[in-house]
């Protein structure tokens, strides 16, 4: 797995693009609906190489942190100017409201290209890179409000593991939240997308990353992932509760939601 | 801490990091081993089978069933929720308000992602707390008037100070709350706030001595959630000391809804009395 996604790190996001039409963007915005994390979350983001949850997070928080102090401002009309003064000052400098989000990943390339995209677009506080393996994640326990692995659960070869320790640092009453390939039960479109799967990405692959092998990897670790419901008891096996999903166009991708309660 | 894991008998037991024993909260050393062969032997209820979309907590009913002595995840949702009304007034009907709520619990924010973003479910736990405080009001003041210790009201008086009791119950919330009837009448939301707008409006009748089973049964209701419902707008707007203006105008209401009765009445009986005058004409014409 590691060799793959040496090869794979540079052209990681060229590829999701032209593999799924541009579509990943909107699940892993869907995604992030979904968590809709308040000012002062602390998210985990594992197997998050280039960073596109991160980005996203940060984004979202930023706005939702926006709001939040539009509508205190507008509260303040009747303060006097000294109170005024003395509100801006602490506001000023929490453009986030403390949240932070720690990128984890298991590959050093994957999180190279992740730092000079953030360096590129711009992106610096509230965020930090990390190494470290799922099975075993480098962190202390009850530490995240919020965990996600978006199209990375399927790479891991001990699942359970890395639910495990999902579960361990999270905090209680935090959340799972998984995004990732999963079973169409559709007949229709499951015979389209598998002609596409498997006539169309590996050869995408050679044009565009000069690598058929790892994409064709690719397509056949989405075919032996568990499907739905598979995935589901083996969240609540880890611990969660409320354990739910959500299937995006069909089937093809499903975001996986648990809490630790 | 041991919690007992439903479907599959095989599953191995597991720590729950916050669900906690309803029994008592002091007692430091739960039964370990003897609880764990326990659970084994007997699989509790099931829990209701997870839809795609998450199941919605109810509001009629008690919380869900699980192992005797947790509480279950309803519970703990109506604990989140009851903490996070003290922070409707500062951040209103919110998922944000939710998480402060969780907070105080000392849950993750995260939690508030259990329920749905746009804090419907909070003002539905409102509402169905409120509800609940209404009709205990009603149940001791019932017993008083059957203890002799108080007289029996009138049915208007009676009314008015039940729509009364019920509407202060707003008044901490009250910047919000219109905010709160929008969100109330949202497609998804309609089935259960008029689940509860009925349920309160029987209590209440049930309350006043209602005993009939005829089609009286269907205009009180009518009647009533519409004086209810009018008043509450009313509330909304008021600006008086103690919101005098809105207790009058629910005066007013419940005064023409007993006059509608009466005139019912009358008109009637003027009706029968100018047939019988008419008959009385026409047998003098035609003599």
């Amino acid at each position: 797995v590691y060799q793959v996604f040496e090869s794979v790190a540079k052209k990681y996001d060229i590829m999701n693009d032209s593999m799924t039409l541009g579509i990943h963007r909107v699940w892993k915005d869907i995604l992030m609906h979904k968590m809709n994390p308040s000012p002062g979350t602390l998210l985990l983001d594992v197997a998050g190489g280039t960073g596109d949850i991160a980005f996203r997070f940060i984004n979202y928080v930023r706005s939702v942190r926006e709001r939040q102090l539009q509508r205190k401002l507008k509260h303040h009309q009747n303060l006097s100017w000294q109170e005024i003064s003395e509100s801006y000052q602490e506001d000023k400098f929490k453009s986030l409201g403390d949240s932070q989000v720690v990128v984890c990943d298991i590959n050093k390339e994957m999180l190279k290209v992740g730092k000079q995209k953030a360096q590129h677009l711009g992106y610096s506080e509230g965020l930090s890179w990390v190494l470290g393996n799922a099975e075993e994640l480098p962190f202390d326990d009850d530490k995240f409000d919020v965990y996600t692995i978006a199209f990375g659960i399927r790479n891991v070869t001990r699942i359970d593991l890395a639910l495990q320790e999902a579960y361990r640092v999270l905090k209680p009453g935090g959340r799972f939240l998984c995004l990732e390939f999963s079973h169409v039960s559709n007949p229709l479109l499951s015979r389209l997308y598998d002609l596409y799967s498997f006539q169309v990405i590996p050869v995408l692959g050679e044009v565009i990353a000069g690598d058929w092998k790892s994409y064709q990897y690719l397509v056949e670790s989405i075919r032996r992932f568990p499907p739905q419901e598979e995935l589901k008891a083996m969240i609540e096996d880890a611990g969660f509760l409320k354990v739910d999903y959500q299937n995006l166009n069909l089937g093809i991708v499903a975001i996986h939601s648990g809490f630790k309660l | 801490v041991v919690r007992c894991q439903l479907s599959p008998p095989q599953r191995p037991l597991q720590a729950s990091a916050v669900l906690r024993r309803v029994s008592d909260e002091q007692k430091k050393e739960p039964l370990a081993s003897s609880s764990q062969q326990q659970f084994d032997s007997h699989p509790t209820d099931h829990q209701p089978e997870e839809e795609p979309q998450g199941p919605r907590p109810s509001y009629t009913g008690q919380g869900g069933q699980e192992s005797e002595d947790y509480e279950s995840e309803e519970q703990l949702q109506h604990r989140i929720l009851t903490a996070a009304l003290e922070f409707v007034p500062e951040h209103g009907w919110t998922a944000e308000a939710i998480a402060e709520g969780a907070k105080t619990l000392g849950l993750s924010v995260a939690a508030a992602g259990m329920f749905h973003s746009d804090g419907s479910e909070l003002i539905l736990h409102f509402v169905s707390q409120c509800n609940t405080k209404l009709s205990e009001l009603l149940e001791q003041e019932q017993k008083l008037v059957q203890l002799g210790e108080a007289e029996k009201k009138p049915t208007d008086q009676f009314l008015r100070d039940a729509v009364e009791a019920r509407l202060r119950m707003l008044i901490p919330y009250i910047e919000k709350w219109p905010q709160a009837l929008s969100i109330l009448l949202l497609p998804h939301n309609i089935p259960s706030s008029l689940n509860l707008l009925t349920s309160m409006i029987d209590d209440i009748w049930h309350y006043a001595g209602d005993q009939s089973t005829d089609f009286n049964w269907y205009t009180r209701r009518a009647v009533l959630t519409g004086i209810y419902n009018t008043s509450e707008l009313v509330m909304m707007q008021d600006s008086s000391p103690d919101f005098e203006d809105t207790w009058r105008f629910l005066e007013n209401r419940v005064a023409d809804a007993m006059n509608m009765g009466n005139t019912a009445n009358q008109v009637q009986s003027t009706g029968e009395a100018l047939v019988q005058g008419l008959m009385g004409a026409a047998v003098t014409v035609s003599n």
